[in-house]
């Protein structure tokens, strides 16, 4: 594919995601009201070597990135549903071309739903931070949500649009629960505190804090993100396999 | 002489197709030579889109041999040189008409201005339209103007007017004359017999997966034509209903009569004349289905 076709599809992408109610409200809307709501109840005190108010601005933050990531899973599903992935099989945008291009817009409106939560935080509830910690707590967000961008890829391949909607639900809550996203995983039982440890979702949150307690996420982390990408990866070409080989 | 790659056309020997138990097409051949418009016609199931998806590289034959344009259909589709309007097709959503076209373009290899495809296809007046708020044949529309985007020089048209509305349905057949005008190939599937009459330049019939007639469409006419008389004459002679003005096929169960005639006129005339006095009459118009029946039992029989 050419440039200029790559960013003619970008563009497309991003501009359908940015317009779909279903953005403005989970990736931007929720998070955004949810901050306000827990930092006025909770963000007295520090957590993790950070403002509680810190801690949960990063916290809504990765909710709503992980939320734009996993949401590609829902486009691609329903466009294999309505027939459109067909039509583009009659076009030169190859099938990986059309994965990798939805696995890039995923990242791209992942940055506004960081951003807007981060621009809330130093604007109403205080957060002051030197740029260079913004820049880093958003760079590794954003290389966190790896995992999740391509478990997306994998639910959108294999499942249908009605199944998706549910699993994709539960489990996104039950990441964010079980990674600490909610409630700090220290006040967790210690076998269950170890589960969390083991998931994306901790090292995601952890990869948007640490910056701020002037670390970074480390290299246990970044291999734990990195197992469960490759993993998504690996099943989400197996589901691709299979559904472009049903035809 | 040798021939030029698009002088071959479309190119289908010996091809077949089975989901599971159901051969949905059995050893199809066709040639459509450039320049052609050629209608698929059958009723539902008769392998037309079966068929269609195979020339288009969406779907494997278990047997058989195509090429377009001397190619296989992938390399023609990925070419450019394939458009194609699928037959159960959403579209895209959270974009405009024009956005659509726009992104279309830009994944073809090649492809022809977005503001022309606007125009053939009906749609500048809608191109600042999201595709979520289009009526059904607007959303037909477009899927044409989809299928115009790579310029193609074969356009495969799966059963394109079927959400239309007989004054779109005219306005979209008028744009195609256009548009072949300029010597482009049309593979088009429809279950209109009066479609393909009017828009082909030959029809190929297809039934169970065969192909049981080809030829120009006033032949194939004569074939599946014709209405059906009903009616219940007491003591029916067949000879006698057979020597009926244009009658093709004659059944007759007790009383009950049924007459398939090309002129259906004289025949009802004669139906009910004093000689013959029929009642209960009723007229039909063709039914495909029945004479697509009718013309693969006897071909099995013969």
């Amino acid at each position: 594919m050419t440039a200029t076709a790559t960013a003619t599809y970008l563009r497309t992408e991003v501009r359908r995601t940015l317009r779909s109610p279903r953005y403005a409200l989970f990736t931007i809307g929720v998070p955004v009201g949810l901050f306000l709501v827990l930092a006025s109840l909770y963000g007295s005190g520090t957590q993790d070597g950070i403002s509680g108010t810190a801690w949960i601005m990063v916290s809504m933050s990765v909710f709503g990135a992980m939320g734009a990531a996993v949401s590609i899973g829902g486009r691609i599903a329903g466009e294999r549903a309505i027939g459109w992935t067909r039509q583009l099989r009659l076009t030169a945008l190859s099938g990986r071309a059309y994965v990798a291009g939805k696995a890039v817009t995923a990242f791209l409106v992942a940055v506004p739903a960081l951003a807007l939560v981060y621009a809330v935080g130093a604007a109403f509830e205080g957060v002051r931070l030197p740029a260079s910690q913004w820049a880093e707590a958003a760079g590794w967000s954003l290389v966190a949500l790896a995992p999740f961008v391509a478990l997306g890829i994998w639910l959108g391949q294999w499942l249908t649009v009605d199944v998706l909607g549910a699993v994709s639900g539960g489990l996104f809550t039950a990441l964010g629960i079980l990674g600490g996203i909610w409630v700090p995983v220290d006040q967790f039982p210690s076998g269950l505190a170890a589960v969390s440890r083991a998931l994306p979702s901790y090292w995601l949150a952890q990869a948007g804090r640490e910056p701020l307690a002037g670390s970074w996420v480390g290299w246990h982390g970044i291999t734990v993100l990195a197992a469960w990408t490759v993993a998504f990866v690996l099943l989400a070409a197996r589901a691709y396999r299979r559904d472009t080989a049903r035809a | 002489m040798t021939e030029s790659p698009l002088a071959a056309g479309l190119r289908i020997r010996g091809l077949s197709k089975s989901y599971g138990p159901v051969r949905a097409v059995d050893r199809v051949d066709l040639d459509i030579v450039s320049g052609e418009t050629v209608a698929l016609l059958g009723p539902n199931g008769a392998g037309k889109s079966t068929t269609i998806d195979i020339a288009l590289g969406l779907t494997r034959p278990d047997a058989g041999e195509v090429t377009v344009f001397g190619r296989s259909p992938a390399e023609a589709t990925a070419a450019g040189l394939v458009g194609a309007m699928l037959q159960s097709g959403g579209l895209l959503t959270e974009v405009t008409v024009r956005e659509l076209l726009e992104f279309a373009a830009s994944v073809y290899p090649r492809s022809m201005p977005v503001a022309e495809v606007l125009a053939r296809a009906g749609l500048t007046e809608l191109a600042g339209r999201r595709t979520t708020k289009l009526s059904g044949g607007q959303v037909q529309r477009v899927r044409f103007a989809l299928a115009l985007v790579p310029d193609p020089e074969l356009l495969v048209l799966d059963e394109p007017t079927a959400a239309m509305d007989v004054e779109t349905r005219r306005g979209f057949w008028a744009s195609m004359r256009e548009l072949t005008a300029a010597g482009r190939t049309v593979l088009f599937a429809t279950h209109y017999l009066e479609e393909a009459d009017q828009y082909a330049d030959r029809v190929v019939l297809l039934a169970r997966g065969r192909v049981v007639a080809d030829g120009p469409a006033t032949a194939i006419k004569a074939v599946v034509g014709g209405r059906t008389i009903r009616a219940t004459l007491p003591g029916a002679d067949p000879d006698a209903l057979r020597a009926l003005p244009g009658v093709t096929s004659v059944e007759v169960h007790g009383d009950a009569v049924s007459v398939r005639s090309t002129d259906s006129d004289g025949a009802l005339r004669a139906l009910l004349s004093a000689q013959l006095a029929a009642h209960d009459v009723e007229v039909a118009g063709a039914d495909l289905e029945e004479a697509f029946l009718s013309l693969t039992t006897s071909g099995a029989s013969a």
